[in-house]
C-alpha cells in the first residue's frame, strides 16, 4: 500500500465533489501564520506526514489568532509523531461542526470484498465506539462486479439514524467516496469526522487514504504522489533503506527484495522467501541471537542484486557475522545467489573463514552453490539440516567466536 | 485420491511463452505431469517443450477438452486471463502471478464463484500431488522428490517457499503428502486456509494436515472457529510464523477500518492461543512438526 497524504487526498475529494475544509500547506511558523491570517480564525493546524491517529498524538491543534498559529506552528513543527518528522503543516479553516459522523471503506479479507464502514458517531474514539457501542456502527460488503448503489448509502444512514437533508447529503457523500475508492484503486479511504456544519453542510474534515501499489502502473495521476511500500515502515526509511530500495528497483524484473535496519544487534541477516524469513528471525530471538537487519528476497534475484544486498547487510555498523538461511527454493537458482554472496565478500574484503559466516541454502543447482560456497571458505549446510537448526548454529558460532560478550 | 489435482486434471498455462512459464513447463513434463496446451495471444503454431499454443483459450478447447487452467501471464493483463478462463468453463485456475491490482481480484474471485469455479491465488507457487506426478506451477522445481513424495499428509501453506520447506519437513518425519497447496501469500485469495480444509476433510486418503500460518487477515481465526462448528475432525499440525512482528513498534497502524474490521485479528500468538483451543497441535517451534506429526500419525 502506498500511503496518500492529507493535502493529496483532499485535493481528489473536492475533485469528486466532496467538500472538504480550505486548506493550505507550509513548511514555516511564518507561513503557517499568513496561512492562518488569510484562512481567517479560528484554525485547525495539523502535522503533515502519513502516520495516522495524529490526533490522539497531539499533533492537530486549533488556533484563534496570529500568535497562537506561531506557537501552535512551532510546536508542531517540532514534533515526530510516531516516528516520523514533522516537516510540513496542514493549516486549514477550523469547522463550526454540530455532528460527527465516521465513514471507511477497506477490504475485508475475511469476506474478500471491501466493506463499507459507516456510523454516527464519528471522531477520535471510533473504535472504542464499535466495541461497546456496535449499533452505532454499519459494515456493509460490496460485491464490486454489481457496485455500490446510492440507494445502499441511503439505507445504511437511515438504518444509523440520519434524516432529513442531513440525510441526502450524507448519502450522496457515501456513494461519491466508494466512487473514489474504485476510481483510484484505494485499499483504505477513511473520512473521519465526516462533520456535519451548523449550516447543515457536509465537509470531510480529515482523510486517511492508502491505493494499491501494484494498480500504480494504471494510475499516472497518483505514481509521483505518493510512496509505494510506504504502510510497511513504522518511520520513514534511513539511508541504508534507500540504498536498498535502489539495488532492487535496479532490476525490478528479476526478484524482489527487502532490506529493513533493526535497532541494534549484530547478526546481519538474508533470507530467501518472505515466510522464511519470518520463521528464521523468530528462532534468532528464541536463540537468543540479535538480528541487525530483516532482509529477505523472493523469486529469482540476478546476481548483482544479491550482491547489493549482502554489502548492505554487511555494512550496517555493529554487523559482526553474516547468516543467511532460506527454505529449499522452488524456482531461485541457488548458484546464483552463492555467486552474489561471495562477490559481495570480495568487493568488502571480508574473509569468510575469519568473519563468522553460515549459510543454509538447498533448491535448484544446489550442488554448485555448495562447490561455490566451500571453495569460498564458507561454512555450507543444503537440506540436511532444517532451516531452524542453521538459525542455532549461527548463535552457537557467535557465542563461541565473541565469548566476551553476553549472549 | 487427492484434493484440486489428480490424473484426471486436464491442464492448459495461459501465458506459456514467457521465460518462467517456459521452464516450468519443461519442469512438469519431466516430472510427467500431461500439459495439454497452452495460450498466448499471436504465438498460435508454435509449441512450448511440445505443447501446442494457441492464440485464445476458446481455440485451445476446441481443440482439447481442458478443466483446469495455470495463470502466468502479467499483472496488467491476468484479470482478462482469469476472466477468460472462467468464460470458458475452466472448473479450477491456480494463479501464479503476483502483484494483479487488488481490485481486479475481487471483481474475478466473485465471478469465479458464481461461475461454481475454485481459484488458487494469486501469488501461489502451485499445487501438487505426488501420487499422480501432477504439478501446477513452478512447486518442487526441477527436483520434486526433494521435498514431495506421495503421502497420507495434506499441506496447506500461505508462504509459497515454505510450502515446499513443509512438506520436506513431512517427508523427513517419514511420511509423504497426498496434495500440498501454496495458496498465495496476499489478503485477497480465492481459497484460504479454511476452503482447503474442507477438501483434505472429504479424501479419504489425507489423514492428517500441515498449516503454515502467518500474521495478518483472519484465516488461521477462521480455521480455530471452523474446527469447533465440527467442518474439520482431522488432527491438523500447524505453526505460526513471525511472532516478533507483535514486538514491532506501533506506527505501522494506519486509521482505524482495519481494527474495525478485524477487531483484533491477526495477532499470532492470539491465532496460537485459538487454534490450541480449538484442538490444534501448534508447534512452537517449526523443528516441533517432525515429532507431533510421528505421534499424530502413528494413532
Amino acid at each position: 500500500m502506498a500511503r496518500v497524504l492529507e493535502n493529496i487526498g483532499k485535493e481528489l475529494l473536492r475533485k469528486n465533489r466532496i467538500a472538504t475544509p480550505d486548506f493550505l500547506v507550509v513548511n514555516s511558523v511564518e507561513e503557517a501564520r499568513k496561512a492562518a491570517d488569510e484562512l481567517g480564525y479560528p484554525v485547525v493546524i495539523k502535522a503533515l506526514v502519513t502516520a495516522g491517529k495524529r490526533g490522539k498524538a497531539g499533533a492537530v491543534k486549533f488556533a484563534e489568532n496570529s500568535k497562537e498559529a506561531e506557537r501552535i506552528a512551532k510546536e508542531i513543527l517540532s514534533m515526530t509523531v510516531h516516528n516520523f518528522p514533522v516537516e510540513r503543516l496542514l493549516v486549514e479553516k477550523k469547522l463550526d461542526i454540530s455532528q460527527e459522523l465516521y465513514i471507511s471503506i477497506t477490504f475485508d479479507s475475511s469476506k474478500m470484498m471491501p466493506a463499507v464502514i459507516a456510523s454516527s458517531a464519528g471522531g477520535i474514539d471510533i473504535e472504542e465506539i464499535a466495541k461497546v457501542q456496535p449499533e452505532k456502527i454499519i459494515k456493509h460488503h460490496v460485491n464490486m462486479l454489481e457496485g455500490f448503489h446510492l440507494y445502499e448509502a441511503k439505507e445504511i444512514w437511515s438504518d444509523l439514524g440520519l434524516s432529513g437533508g442531513v440525510l441526502q447529503k450524507a448519502t450522496a457523500i457515501l456513494w461519491r467516496l466508494y466512487q473514489v475508492f474504485e476510481k483510484y484503486d484505494a485499499t483504505i479511504i477513511e473520512i473521519n469526522p465526516l462533520a456535519i456544519t451548523s449550516d447543515g453542510e457536509t465537509v470531510a474534515a480529515a482523510i486517511l487514504m492508502g491505493v494499491d501499489d501494484d494498480a500504480l502502473y494504471r494510475q499516472p495521476g497518483l505514481s509521483d504522489k505518493v510512496e509505494a511500500g510506504s504502510d510497511r515502515a513504522w518511520r520513514p526509511l534511513t539511508a541504508l533503506e534507500k540504498e536498498m530500495v535502489a539495488v532492487d528497483a535496479a532490476e525490478s524484473y528479476r526478484g524482489t527484495a527487502r532490506y529493513t535496519e533493526m535497532e541494534g544487534g549484530d547478526i546481519g541477516f538474508l533470507c530467501g522467501g518472505g515466510g522464511g524469513s519470518l520463521l528464521v528471525y523468530d528462532a534468532l530471538l528464541r536463540f537468543g541471537g540479535k538480528p541487525a537487519n530483516y532482509t529477505e528476497f523472493g523469486g529469482n534475484p540476478t546476481e548483482t542484486k544479491v550482491t547489493g544486498l549482502v554489502k548492505g547487510v554487511l555494512s550496517k555498523p555493529g554487523v559482526k557475522s553474516f547468516f543467511m538461511d532460506a527454505n529449499i527454493t522452488n524456482n531461485t537458482q541457488t548458484d546464483v545467489v552463492a555467486k552474489g554472496i561471495i562477490r559481495a565478500f570480495q568487493e568488502m574484503n571480508v574473509d569468510p573463514e575469519k568473519f563468522p559466516t553460515l549459510v543454509r541454502l538447498a533448491g535448484v543447482n544446489d550442488g554448485e552453490a555448495k562447490k561455490i560456497c566451500l571453495e569460498a571458505g564458507i561454512e555450507y549446510y543444503g537440506d540436511d539440516i532444517t532451516m531452524e537448526d542453521a538459525a542455532q548454529l549461527i548463535v552457537d558460532k557467535m557465542r563461541k567466536t565473541y565469548p566476551e560478550e553476553v549472549h | 485420491m487427492a484434493i484440486l489435482v489428480d490424473k484426471n486434471s486436464k491442464i492448459v498455462i495461459q501465458g506459456i511463452t514467457g521465460r518462467e512459464a517456459s521452464m516450468v513447463t519443461k519442469h512438469a513434463l519431466a516430472y510427467g505431469t500431461r500439459i495439454l496446451a497452452g495460450v498466448t495471444p499471436g504465438k498460435e503454431g508454435q509449441d512450448v517443450e511440445g505443447v501446442p499454443v494457441y492464440d485464445t483459450l476458446k481455440r485451445a478447447c476446441q481443440e482439447r477438452e481442458l478443466n483446469t487452467s495455470v495463470i502466468y501471464v502479467p499483472p496488467a493483463f491476468a484479470y482478462d486471463a482469469v476472466m477468460e478462463a472462467i468464460g470458458n468453463g475452466i472448473k479450477l485456475i491456480v494463479i501464479i502471478t503476483e502483484r494483479i491490482p487488488r481490485h481486479d481480484v475481487a471483481k474475478f474471485l466473485l465471478a469465479a464463484e458464481k461461475a461454481n469455479c475454485t481459484i488458487v491465488g494469486p501469488n501461489s507457487v502451485g499445487v501438487i500431488t505426488p501420487e499422480d506426478r501432477v504439478k501446477l506451477g513452478a512447486i518442487g522445481g526441477d527436483n520434486v522428490e526433494r521435498c514431495f513424495v506421495p503421502g497420507e499428509v495434506g499441506v496447506v501453506s500461505r508462504s509459497g517457499g515454505m510450502t515446499a520447506e513443509c512438506s520436506w519437513m513431512v517427508k523427513r518425519a517419514g511420511f509423504g503428502v497426498t496434495t500440498s497447496v501454496s495458496i498465495g501469500g496476499d489478503p485477497l485469495i480465492g481459497s484460504p486456509p479454511k476452503t482447503i480444509l474442507t477438501m483434505f476433510n472429504e479424501d479419504p486418503k489425507t489423514k492428517a494436515v500441515v498449516m503454515w500460518g502467518e500474521p495478518g487477515t483472519s484465516y488461521e481465526e477462521d480455521v480455530a472457529d471452523f474446527i469447533k462448528e465440527g467442518g474439520f475432525t482431522k488432527p491438523l499440525i500447524a505453526y505460526i510464523a513471525g511472532r516478533f512482528v507483535e514486538e514491532m513498534p506501533e506506527g505501522t497502524v494506519f486509521g482505524h477500518a482495519a481494527s474495525i474490521i478485524e477487531g483484533g485479528m491477526g495477532k499470532p500468538s492470539d491465532k496460537m492461543a485459538k487454534l490450541t483451543d480449538a484442538g490444534c497441535y501448534v508447534a512452537d517451534n517449526f523443528n516441533d512438526i517432525i515429532q507431533i506429526l510421528q505421534e499424530v500419525m502413528a494413532h
